[in-house]
C-alpha cells in the first residue's frame, strides 16, 4: 500500500493495529471520536476487539485489566476523559503494566471547548493521578509523526512496563495528511511470563504472578517507589527526543514549542529569517522526559537573549523551560488556550517584543 | 459544469473533500455569473467546515447559510431553519455541503419535505487515496449507505483524488482512471474531477473527457494561508 490521506484520528487507530495492538477500549469524545469510529469498523476486520466502556472511568480499568493479563492494549480520549482515567493511570503505573493512552486535547478546564488546546501538559507530565508516578509522554507535530509515535509507544510501554501517553492537540486528531505505516516499526509483544497474570497454561514457568499496586509495609513501598524512580531516571537517560530547527544560525531568541503549535512557530521562524531576524527552535518530541540539556545547550549561544515557551495553554511548559535554562537568560511565555491557534504573525510579534524589551 | 444548476448536494465518505469541493464549486459558478447560495449541512465534523471560509465566500457575493452565530462552535447537530426555506424556494444554484457518510447524509432525510418534487444533483465525492474508498466496491458500499440514510439517489460522481500538498501529476491520472472505472461499474456519470491550482499547469487535460474544477485550497491548518479568492479566478 502506498501513501494514503488520513485524518490524524484514523491514522492513530490504524497505527495501533499495524503495531500489533488488537485490543482497544474507549469512550467517544470530541475531538477524538473518529478513532473509536474508525476502529469500530477496522478491529473486527483484523480479528481485534473494540469495546466501548460505559464511561472513561470504566475504560481506564478495562485497560488495566487487559494490560495486567499481558495483552497489548490502548485507548484514546480527550482532556475531560483523560481526567476520568487518571486514577487508573496511577494504578497501572503503580502495578507496572504497559499500556498506551492517547489524549487528543481540547480546551479546558472543566468541559472547556472542543477546539485545539495543549492545556493538559501538567496533567500528562506531572501527574493527574496520585502518587509518585510518571508517564512517558510523546507529542507529535503531524499525522505521520503521530503514526510513528503510536507504533513506537507499544514496545516502549513494554520496555518500561509503564503507560506511554501520546499527547496531541485537537488539530492532530482532525487534520488530514498523507501517511504511510513503516513496516520496520512493527513489533512483537515482549515476553511477560515473569509478571503478567496471563494464565498458567500459556506460561513456561510455574511461578504465580501477582499484579498489584498495594504495599502496606513501608519498607516494601519505599523499595517499590525506588524501583519506579529508577525507571523514570532511565527514561531521562534513554528516551529524550527533540527536533532542533535553525540552531545553526546566530539566533537572538530560542523558541521552545511542541505539537502543531511548533509548526506555526516554524513558519514564523522562516518568515523572520527572510527579514534577517534569526530565531532558533527546540521542539520537544518527548515532554517527559523533557529535553532539558538540549535547551540549556541552545541558550548558551552568545547571540541568544531570551527563551520563549510558545504553547496553547496559559503557561505550563514554560516552567520546564525555566528549569532547563537554569537562569542563563530570561524566559518568557506566549500562548492562547481558548481554541484559536496563534498565527505565525502573532508569534512573530511576541518574539520581537520580547527581544526588543531586552535591547 | 453548466448542467449543474438547481440543488447540488455533495456527499461522500469522511474526508473525501466535500467541503473543499463545495466551496470551490460555488466560487467557480459565481465567477461564471450565476447567483450562488451555499449551506453548511455538516453536522458531524467539529473542525475544517465551510463556515471557516464564510468571510472570503461572502466577499465574492456568495450567500453562505450557517447555523446562528452563537451556535457556530457548539458541538451539537444544529440545522439552520433557513435551510428548509432556501430549498423550497431555491434560486439558480444552491450548493449543499453535506456531512460524511450515512451519518452525515441523514440530515437530507430530515429535509425531505422541502426537497419533495425537486430534482437534486446528488454527487458522490470520491478520493481513492482515502481509506475505505480505495476500491470500486468500497465506493459503492458508501453510496448505498448514503442513499439509504438520505433517502435520495446518488446520480453523479466527482473525482477528487489528492494527497493535499503532496499530490503529484501521476496521482491525478491514477485518480481519474479510478473514477472512470467507478463510473463504468455504477453507470453513474462522472460530472467533473478536481485539480489543485498549483498542479494545473503540469496536467494534460486532454487525457480527461470531463470538466476540471480548479481547487484553490481554503481549508488549511493555521501555519498555512488559504489561497486568496479573487473575483475573476486565478486563471
Amino acid at each position: 500500500m502506498g501513501r494514503i490521506l488520513m485524518k490524524g484520528n484514523e491514522a492513530i487507530g490504524e497505527a495501533a493495529i499495524r503495531a500489533g495492538c488488537l485490543n482497544y477500549f474507549a469512550y467517544p469524545i470530541t475531538p477524538q471520536s473518529e478513532v473509536a469510529e474508525y476502529l469500530s469498523r477496522r478491529m473486527p476486520e483484523v480479528g481485534g476487539v473494540f469495546l466501548q466502556g460505559e464511561s472513561e472511568v470504566a475504560v481506564g480499568y478495562m485497560i488495566f485489566g487487559a494490560a495486567g493479563c499481558g495483552a497489548r492494549v490502548f485507548t484514546t480520549s480527550s482532556s475531560p476523559g483523560i481526567s476520568l482515567m487518571s486514577e487508573a493511570l496511577s494504578y497501572i503505573s503503580g502495578a507496572e503494566c504497559p499500556a498506551v493512552f492517547v489524549n487528543i486535547m481540547r480546551g479546558g478546564p472543566g468541559l472547556g471547548g472542543i477546539l485545539p488546546s495543549q492545556a493538559d501538559y501538567f496533567q500528562a507530565t506531572k501527574g493527574g493521578g496520585h502518587g509518585d508516578y510518571r508517564l512517558l509522554v510523546m507529542a507529535p507535530a503531524g499525522v505521520q509523526e503521530a503514526v510513528e509515535m503510536v507504533m513506537k509507544a507499544f514496545p516502549l510501554a513494554e520496555k518500561y512496563r509503564n503507560p506511554v501517553m501520546i499527547l496531541g492537540d485537537g488539530l492532530i486528531g482532525q487534520m488530514m495528511e498523507p501517511v504511510e505505516f513503516p513496516d520496520e516499526l512493527k513489533s512483537e509483544p515482549s515476553n511477560n511470563d515473569d509478571w503478567a497474570t496471563s494464565g498458567m497454561e500459556t506460561r513456561k514457568s510455574s511461578r504465580r504472578n501477582l499484579v498489584k499496586s498495594l504495599f502496606l509495609d513501608s519498607e516494601q513501598l519505599e523499595a517499590h517507589n525506588r524501583v519506579l524512580k529508577a525507571k523514570y531516571d532511565r527514561m531521562r537517560r534513554e528516551e529524550v527526543r527533540y527536533e532542533p530547527y535553525n540552531l545553526e544560525a546566530d539566533y537572538k531568541a530560542l523558541i521552545v514549542s511542541y505539537g502543531t503549535m511548533s509548526r506555526v512557530c516554524r513558519t514564523a521562524v522562516d518568515i523572520l529569517k527572510v527579514e534577517g531576524f534569526e530565531v532558533g527552535m527546540v521542539r520537544p518530541q518527548t515532554l517527559f522526559p523533557f529535553p532539558e540539556k538540549a535547551i540549556e545547550e541552545a541558550v548558551r549561544r552568545e547571540s541568544c537573549k531570551v527563551a520563549v515557551s510558545i504553547e496553547m495553554s496559559m503557561g505550563q511548559m514554560v516552567e520546564d523551560v525555566e528549569r532547563s535554562v537554569r537562569g542563563r537568560c530570561p524566559v518568557e511565555w506566549f500562548g492562547k488556550s481558548g481554541g484559536d491557534v496563534p498565527t505565525p504573525e502573532e508569534v512573530i510579534d511576541a518574539v520581537k517584543s520580547f527581544v526588543k524589551e531586552l535591547i | 459544469m453548466e448542467k449543474l444548476e438547481g440543488i447540488v448536494a455533495f456527499v461522500g465518505n469522511y474526508g473525501s473533500g466535500k467541503t473543499e469541493v463545495s466551496i470551490n464549486f460555488a466560487v467557480d459558478r459565481k465567477r461564471a455569473g450565476i447567483e450562488v447560495r451555499i449551506a453548511d449541512l455538516d453536522l458531524v465534523n467539529p473542525y475544517f467546515r465551510t463556515r471557516e471560509a464564510r468571510g472570503p465566500l461572502s466577499d465574492l457575493g456568495i450567500d453562505v447559510v450557517l447555523p446562528p452565530e452563537e451556535f457556530l462552535q457548539a458541538d451539537l447537530p444544529i440545522l439552520s431553519p433557513a435551510v428548509a426555506g432556501m430549498l423550497r424556494q431555491h434560486g439558480r444554484l444552491t450548493v449543499l455541503d453535506v456531512g460524511g457518510e450515512d451519518v452525515g447524509a441523514r440530515v437530507l432525510a430530515t429535509l425531505a419535505d422541502s426537497l419533495r418534487d425537486k430534482h437534486v444533483h446528488m454527487l458522490l465525492v470520491v478520493n481513492p487515496f482515502r481509506p475505505f474508498t480505495d476500491t470500486v466496491a468500497g465506493c459503492l458500499q458508501i453510496r448505498d449507505k448514503i442513499e439509504k440514510a438520505s433517502k435520495i439517489t446518488v446520480n453523479g460522481i466527482i473525482g477528487n483524488a489528492n494527497l493535499i500538498d503532496e499530490t503529484a501529476v501521476q496521482d491525478i491520472y491514477k485518480g481519474y482512471d479510478f473514477v472512470r472505472a467507478l463510473s463504468a461499474e455504477s453507470a453513474l456519470p462522472l460530472m467533473f474531477i478536481t485539480v489543485a491550482a498549483e498542479l494545473l499547469p503540469a496536467i494534460e487535460s486532454k487525457r480527461f473527457d470531463c470538466p476540471i474544477l480548479t481547487i484553490e485550497r481554503q481549508l488549511v491548518p493555521p501555519w498555512k494561508k488559504p489561497v486568496q479568492l479573487k473575483q475573476g479566478g486565478s486563471g
